[in-house]
């Protein structure tokens, strides 16, 4: 089998290049002038030039392709421009489910959790919970679902297409932190404020598995949401178990919005992250208990434990200086003796 | 193998190109994040394109430690160096 990944050099995009690799697939990456290729090491691939913006490179890519991933779905660093966040993101995934339909490629689309719709009162969200994109839940739940709302209309035109919505992934490799950098502010006693609400966060292991498993799933969509914790909970878990201070100031949603926006005008001309962005205030605002048990049940998924997909983040931004976490508790209680 | 001055020549045209500055900014105790507005996708791009214009393997998890100029071209010298040793070790 071979298989064409866009976004390779990406967090998910990498992890799913690896599991590819492990399965035996031949590999073809896609790279732009200012892909980081550093980051495919010394890995088998075939990388080609192709880019969101150029269908045309898009369907060369695929030629002789069984299957692409497209795991370099538009992630806008900064929720402070709607419109063109949103043009950028639909042109991409429309290039790509076009260039699909015109080579006759399965395509297997790394899509988000924030594509579902407001809170149930009483039940878990699933696949049928797909909702059109509403500018008042924020730049990156409206991004989401409009590229969604792509693939849905794409598959009316003959496109093969398994989307997955995934949650909050967890793991090493995360060069540009994005849940793990909420970790990370965390560990180092950055993070300027704390909410509460419901995520679904998993490890990034966990991903990639259902990424291979979906290229001969049958259904459409599939919710990859993993663990659903409460996010202040979850902190709480955190900052007890590597021995950091839990003394984040809490607040309300409207305030973590106001401050979140601030953080990133004021980042934006540095071209900084925020250690809270304002994407991740709209995750925990609009989250809700989500149910992959579709996914368990046709792609035999299986979650890997929470503090040990957290663990394996942690190792991973100690050995890179990003923490300086003190340890576990059974790592200090070691230490002790 | 390339000679110092010419290494950090190169590496000193490719920050002025991803950043769009004037090599002239670029000192080697200059500090790719702080005084330069070097992100971490930059310093990746970085480390990519000469990685690809030398023909060197680079390990990206030794290279997180670079603050300034100086320190990115010194990595890039000793991976060069350890680079032409196993090859050397090799033949």
């Amino acid at each position: 089998m071979r298989a064409l990944v866009l976004g390779a050099s990406g967090f998910i995009g990498l992890r799913v290049v690896d599991e590819l690799l492990a399965c035996h697939v031949h590999v073809r990456v896609t790279r732009r002038k200012s892909t980081p290729t550093i980051l495919f090491g010394p890995r088998p691939l075939d990388v080609v030039w192709a880019s969101l913006e150029d269908r045309a490179s898009l369907e060369t890519a695929m030629q002789g392709c069984d299957v692409a991933v497209m795991a370099a779905g538009y992630y806008p660093r900064y929720s402070t421009d709607l419109g063109t966040s949103l043009e950028l993101a639909t042109r991409g995934i429309r290039n790509v489910c076009d260039a699909a339909i015109e080579t006759r490629t399965r395509l297997v689309y790394t899509s988000s959790v924030a594509a579902l719709g407001p809170k149930h009162a009483d039940s878990f969200a699933d696949e049928d919970d797909v909702t059109p994109p509403d500018p008042a839940e924020g730049v990156y739940p409206t991004v989401k679902k409009a590229m969604e709302l792509e693939v849905d209309r794409a598959r009316g035109r003959g496109l093969d297409a398994v989307s997955l919505l995934v949650g909050g992934c967890i793991g090493p490799r995360d060069y540009r932190l994005g849940t793990n950098g909420l970790l990370a502010a965390l560990m180092r006693g950055l993070l300027p404020f704390r909410i509460d609400g419901w995520i679904n966060v998993l490890s990034v292991d966990d991903v990639a598995v259902a990424h291979v498993a979906a290229i001969t799933s049958k259904s459409p969509r599939y919710c990859i949401a993993g663990h659903n914790v409460r996010f202040d909970a979850l902190l709480e878990q955190v900052a007890a178990r590597y021995g950091v201070p839990f003394d984040v100031p809490k607040v309300g949603l409207d305030e973590a919005r106001a401050r979140a926006d601030a953080a990133e005008k004021e980042a934006e001309g540095k071209r900084d992250r925020v250690p809270f962005p304002r994407e991740l205030v709209d995750l925990v605002a609009m989250g809700k208990p989500v149910s992959s048990s579709l996914a368990e049940r046709e792609l035999a998924l299986r979650w890997t434990d929470l503090d040990e997909a957290i663990d394996a983040a942690r190792r991973w931004m100690m050995r890179l200086g990003v923490t300086k976490a003190s340890g576990t508790q059974e790592e200090r209680r070691e230490h002790a003796r | 193998m390339l000679a110092e001055n010419e290494v950090r020549s190169r590496m000193q045209k490719l920050v002025a190109e991803i950043l769009e500055i004037d090599v002239s900014h670029i000192h080697a105790e200059s500090r790719l994040r702080e005084d330069l507005g070097m992100d971490s996708l930059g310093s990746l791009e970085l480390l990519s394109s000469i990685s690809e214009e030398l023909g060197i393997h680079l390990d990206i998890d030794d290279a997180m430690g670079i603050v300034t100029f100086h320190d990115a071209c010194v990595f890039v010298e000793r991976s060069m160096k350890g680079g032409e040793a196993a090859s050397g070790a090799r033949a």
